[in-house]
């Protein structure tokens, strides 16, 4: 029996898509049988990072309509055993699906899968409800400013009201020198108005960019800072206790050192 | 802060101006528009007192202040003192509570509604109403969120979002916080806009309806 989790924030563009594809294909790479979930009908786009779309032939809708079985909906990702994707439909519309059909989905998935990672559009409506309603746990994304962790803190009150328990922060685009600077919030002010457990800071990292562009996910990529990133994460999530680095203290090093460099 | 040769600082008796010695007339016009603007709520009518902390501008420069405050600003001169003290302190950074009276809240006696405590943070989106009574916040109001009480509104924790006490038309209530730093605070039907970009203070402060009818904001020492 496995868990689901949603991947959700409110604010778009924080790093749902990024971040549910990372961590859906880390967890493969540690062995795990994950599939992924695109919740976002109509605007679909994590098949397109994880580099799927091209092989999509059915999607959540022809399940939900039975036009084919569950299984055979399963797009395979070939580059790692046990990871595969759910589409969602790109013609349909979000209230086109009931959060009853996506919750016995999300049931059947979780029979057969350690995990499944659902990747949730912006917004509180009927994609949220949709995305969040068969989930067991949550994962929310922001990213360090005002007004995406305003809306962070809303879906929180709004999978705590739905008893989704627990709710873990990855904390994304995360850039230690500005934080160094004073120019972003770091991560004690976030928590400290958030109030939930963190499982990963992000850093902002060139490479997550080209990475969506070639469809390879990033934890494919050992060295990248992003990559390392998510795969601590992935340990986590299947329990491993990995202590959270200080990227703060990394930036204030780097920032030294560079200091001295320069002089 | 902006700058530290004029503060503008809401006491228990009213409005205070207070102006760092040994200053020209135009630093202490411009650092007047500037904490004005910053002040960010209208004072309009109101009357304040000018606390000089030294020797500083001519009778004549004096007088044309006073002429300049109501003209530009609205704003009566009711007194002019002069506050000596031995090391003038940067104003901007040093708390104003060292002129305050131990008790913060006036002496009248408490309304003894029915009180509700939450014992939850009040998060983005989320409402707490109760016109019944007053409110106990065991957590924090986040920006987003909203409190509303008939009487009194105490949050034991951060208050970043919005609060309004007192809302049957009851200016005597109070908001009290461990961390004031509201978007927006509302007493009876006075408003008061939270100072942009805020950092807490590291003490609870407390809200109320003051003799100017502005809400003013002090540290809070106890009832
Ligand atoms: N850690 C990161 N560093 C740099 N760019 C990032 C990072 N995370 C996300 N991005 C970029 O931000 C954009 C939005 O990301 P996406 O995952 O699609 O957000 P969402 O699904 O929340 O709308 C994309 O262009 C992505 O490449
Ligand atoms: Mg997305």
């Amino acid at each position: 029996m496995g868990k689901v989790i949603v991947v959700t924030s409110g604010k778009g563009g924080v790093g749902k898509t990024t971040s549910t594809a990372n961590l859906g294909t880390a967890l493969a790479l540690l062995g795990k049988t994950v599939v992924v979930v695109d919740a976002d009908v109509g605007l679909r786009n994590l098949d397109i990072v994880m580099g799927l779309e091209s092989r999509i032939v059915y999607t959540s809708m022809d399940v939900i309509e039975k036009q084919c079985e569950l299984s055979k909906a399963l797009v395979k990702d070939r580059r790692v055993d046990g990871l595969t994707l759910l589409a969602a439909s790109q013609k349909n519309n979000k209230d086109d699906i009931q959060p009853e059909q996506m919750k016995t989905i999300c049931d059947k998935l979780r029979s057969e899968h350690d995990f499944v990672l659902i990747d949730s559009p912006a917004g509180i409506e009927r994609g949220f409800s949709n995305a969040s309603a068969g989930a067991d746990e949550a994962i929310v994304v922001t990213t360090p400013d005002v007004s995406a962790i305003r809306d962070a803190d809303r879906i929180i009150g709004l999978l705590q009201h739905a008893g989704i328990e627990p709710i873990n922060l990855v904390l994304n685009r995360f850039s230690p020198e500005l934080v160094g600077n004073g120019s972003m919030m770091d991560q004690e002010d976030v928590l400290d108005i958030l109030n939930i457990d963190l499982i990963g800071i992000v850093p902002e990292d060139t490479g997550v960019i080209t990475s969506t562009n070639r469809g390879i996910p990033l934890v494919y990529e050992d060295a990248s800072p992003g990559s390392q990133a998510y795969m601590r994460i992935a340990r986590r999530l299947t329990g491993q206790r990995i202590p959270i680095p200080d990227l703060e203290q990394k930036g204030l090093l780097t920032n030294i050192v560079n200091w001295f460099r320069n002089r | 802060m902006a700058n530290s040769n004029v503060a503008l600082r809401a006491y228990r008796d009213g409005l205070h101006l207070i102006i760092r010695p040994h200053l020209s007339i135009t630093e202490v016009e411009e650092a007047i528009q500037e904490e004005i603007s910053r002040m960010n709520q209208p004072l309009g009518g109101a009357s304040v007192q000018i606390d000089l902390k030294g020797p500083t501008l001519k009778p004549e420069e004096m007088a044309y202040l006073k002429s300049k405050l109501q003209e530009t600003y609205n704003l009566k001169v009711r007194g002019i003192d002069t506050v000596d003290e031995q090391v003038p302190p940067p104003i901007a950074a040093a708390p104003t509570t060292h002129t305050l009276p131990q008790r913060t809240v006036p002496q009248q006696p408490r309304d003894t509604d029915p009180s509700r405590i939450i014992p939850y943070t009040i998060r983005s989106g989320q409402i707490e109403d109760f016109p019944q009574g007053s409110l106990v916040i065991y957590g924090d109001v986040n920006s987003g969120g909203e409190v509303r009480a008939g009487g009194d509104i105490v949050v034991l924790g951060a208050l970043r979002g919005n609060a309004h006490a007192g809302l049957n038309n009851r200016p005597s209530a109070v908001i009290i916080a461990m961390e004031l730093v509201p978007v927006q605070l509302q007493i009876g039907s006075f408003i008061n806009r939270g100072p942009m970009n805020q950092k807490p203070r590291g003490y609870p402060e407390i809200a109320r309806v003051g003799v100017e009818d502005v809400i003013i904001i002090e540290k809070f020492v106890k009832f």
